[in-house]
């Protein structure tokens, strides 16, 4: 018998439905397990436990009226500490926003909150989600609860590792390079990257504004569609919202690949991906061909180049996005200064941890006159060209299947002092951002460690329902989210 | 391509103490090495326009936070005011 937090959304919303339990006893049932676990996994950087029980009677005392109420009713969520919740801190996992306390709330948490889910609390990250470990937090590294010497993968650490150690039954994160689906690969759960535009970005402290995207991470598809469905849709806070409606895309889930054309890029299957990755990827493939898919080897050729131009573009960006950061209207300020430069100064290099600086510099160096051209000029014009591949690529076919990540998630301390090695591990998920695509990871089985490996599915713009009916198809013919032992 | 470590900081207002300089640039260089990678493409960029970003009308909008709620998170204030340093003599 399963304790009520290891159990999936859409079952424990069943059961709420069917007054089997009861909101206040889930939300206690997933705090208890955060007791009991987090002082290994580091999930949390806050905890919400007082609002979650006050809102979870509120809601049974709506159910128990007959009201209607959503879906993810009573669903207690974790939330990534970089979207904005009124009244709760929202550090970024850095000492620059440590005492940040939002005076309004992230459109994603105002979505939920109509939704009535329960937010349990914030989650650990890379520091201003710059890093693919965790291990960039100001205030300590989150544990993989697969194997807890090693990372959850990042910067959604915190959102993916809670949902696998059942800490959260579902959970958001953000994703500029990779950030949700590179962690819920390495944790062995199911994470999405909607489309860009698709989730308002209104409330997310900005990184990357023209790759940054919110999604959601849980233990099983038909989960992740869930809350998808929730967040998703047109926001007049945030211009780069697309104006679109969406259907219900957890009511419209099916397992049916009948037809269904995946895409094998060559690029993605090359030098640096470990063999057990390969293999687990292109077995799961040869399931989906099985259940009636066809099969097509494709070619994306500029993928040798994404990395590069992910990593000007975004600190181009990243270096503008931070500059609000001058110890002036909030966050944190140095104590000694003798001038208003000395004081930004001294501010930004106390307040910002060494990979934020080096994403600034750099940000700064290929926006600095001289070199312009040479760099951001040349990555827009790569990020086009990627672009055109993609769109080539779905004229033909569907869906494209690759891996989520190179490896298996590797050992806490391995990579932090080689800043490229950390890079590469996002070589198979950037392409997504820099053509503003969506894209799933989903389990594909472990390695001989039995750390989890990840299928990556990408769609063309908007096909959230393509991708997650294939990785639902998937999804019913393996073995899916295994719960750790902790 | 060598990298100014120290110029690069002060353009980004930030200080890299003197023993972390040398770490920095070593780091900073193979980073830019690795992004100098990029093939010449013999394109321009030009404007989508058949994908023009739809902007909201200006509108007037009546505070929806007190002045004391957006300041709450400042680090020093004084009078309703943020206190900075002087910055004219």
């Amino acid at each position: 018998m399963l304790e009520l937090f290891e159990r999936n959304a859409c079952e424990l919303s069943d059961m709420l439905k069917n007054k089997e339990i009861s909101s206040v006893e889930l939300t206690q049932s997933v705090f208890s397990r955060i007791k009991a676990v987090d002082d290994k996994v580091n999930s949390y950087v806050t905890l919400n436990e007082e609002e979650a029980l006050k809102e979870a009677q509120e809601i049974d005392r709506k159910r128990i009226k007959g009201e209607q109420l959503s879906d993810i009713a009573g669903i207690p969520i974790g939330i990534k500490d970089n979207i904005s919740t009124k009244g709760l801190k929202t550090t970024c996992s850095s000492k620059m926003l440590n005492n940040y306390v939002p005076p309004f709330n992230a459109t994603v948490i105002n979505k939920l909150n109509d939704a009535r889910a329960v937010i349990t609390g914030k989650l650990n990250m890379d520091e201003f989600a710059m890093g693919s470990s965790t291990e960039t937090s100001y205030f300590k590294p989150t544990c993989n609860p697969h194997a807890l010497d090693r990372i959850p993968g990042g910067s959604s650490g915190g959102s993916a590792a809670a949902v696998a150690a059942c800490e959260a039954v579902v959970s958001l994160g953000s994703d500029t390079g990779g950030s949700i689906r590179q962690p819920a690969s390495y944790c062995g759960v199911v994470g999405l990257k909607p489309t860009y535009g698709a989730v308002s970005r209104f409330g997310l402290v900005a990184f990357a504004s023209s790759l940054d995207q919110i999604g959601p991470i849980g233990k099983c598809v038909k989960d992740v569609a869930m809350v998808q469905s929730v967040i998703n849709g047109h926001d007049k806070m945030d211009a780069t919202s697309a104006y679109k409606d969406y259907s219900d895309l957890a009511a419209n889930l099916t397992a049916d690949v009948k037809g269904l054309k995946i895409g094998v890029p060559k690029e993605y299957f090359g030098e640096g991906i470990d063999n057990e990755v390969k293999t687990s990827v292109l077995n799961a493939v040869k399931e989906l061909e099985k259940q009636g898919a066809v099969i097509k080897d494709i070619s994306l050729p500029s993928t040798d180049y994404a990395l590069s131009a992910y990593y000007i573009i975004s600190s181009a960006e990243a270096s503008s996005n931070l500059a609000r950061f001058d110890g002036v209207r909030y966050g944190y300020r140095t104590e000694n200064y003798d001038s208003l430069i000395d004081m930004y100064e001294k501010t930004r290099s106390e307040g910002f941890g060494d990979e934020v600086k080096r994403r600034i510099m750099l940000g700064t160096f290929v926006l600095s006159s001289g070199f312009y051209d040479a760099y951001y000029g040349k990555a827009k014009l790569l990020q086009k060209r990627i672009s055109e591949e993609f769109n080539g690529a779905f004229s033909d076919i569907d869906v494209i299947a690759a891996p989520t990540v190179p490896t298996t998630a590797f050992k806490i301390g391995e990579n932090i002092n080689d800043p490229l090695k950390m890079y590469a591990t996002d070589i198979c998920t950037v392409t997504v951002n820099i053509a503003g695509l969506p894209a799933i990871s989903v389990p594909c089985g472990t390695d001989s460690n039995k750390l989890p490996i990840g299928l990556q599915l990408i769609g063309n713009k908007f096909s959230e329902q393509k991708l997650l009916n294939t990785a639902y198809a998937y999804e019913s013919i393996s073995d899916g989210f295994i719960i750790p032992k902790l | 391509m060598n990298i100014d470590i120290k110029h690069i900081a002060k353009l980004s207002r930030l200080r890299i103490e003197e023993d972390k300089i040398k770490e920095f640039e070593t780091q900073m260089q193979n980073i830019v090495n690795m992004v100098e990678k990029l093939p010449d493409i013999d394109e321009k960029m030009i404007l989508d326009e058949s994908n023009p970003m739809i902007l909201r009308k200006d509108e007037a909008v009546t505070d929806k936070y007190s002045r004391q709620e957006l300041m709450a998170n400042a680090p020093q204030v004084k009078a309703g005011c943020l206190v900075v340093p002087k910055t004219v003599e």
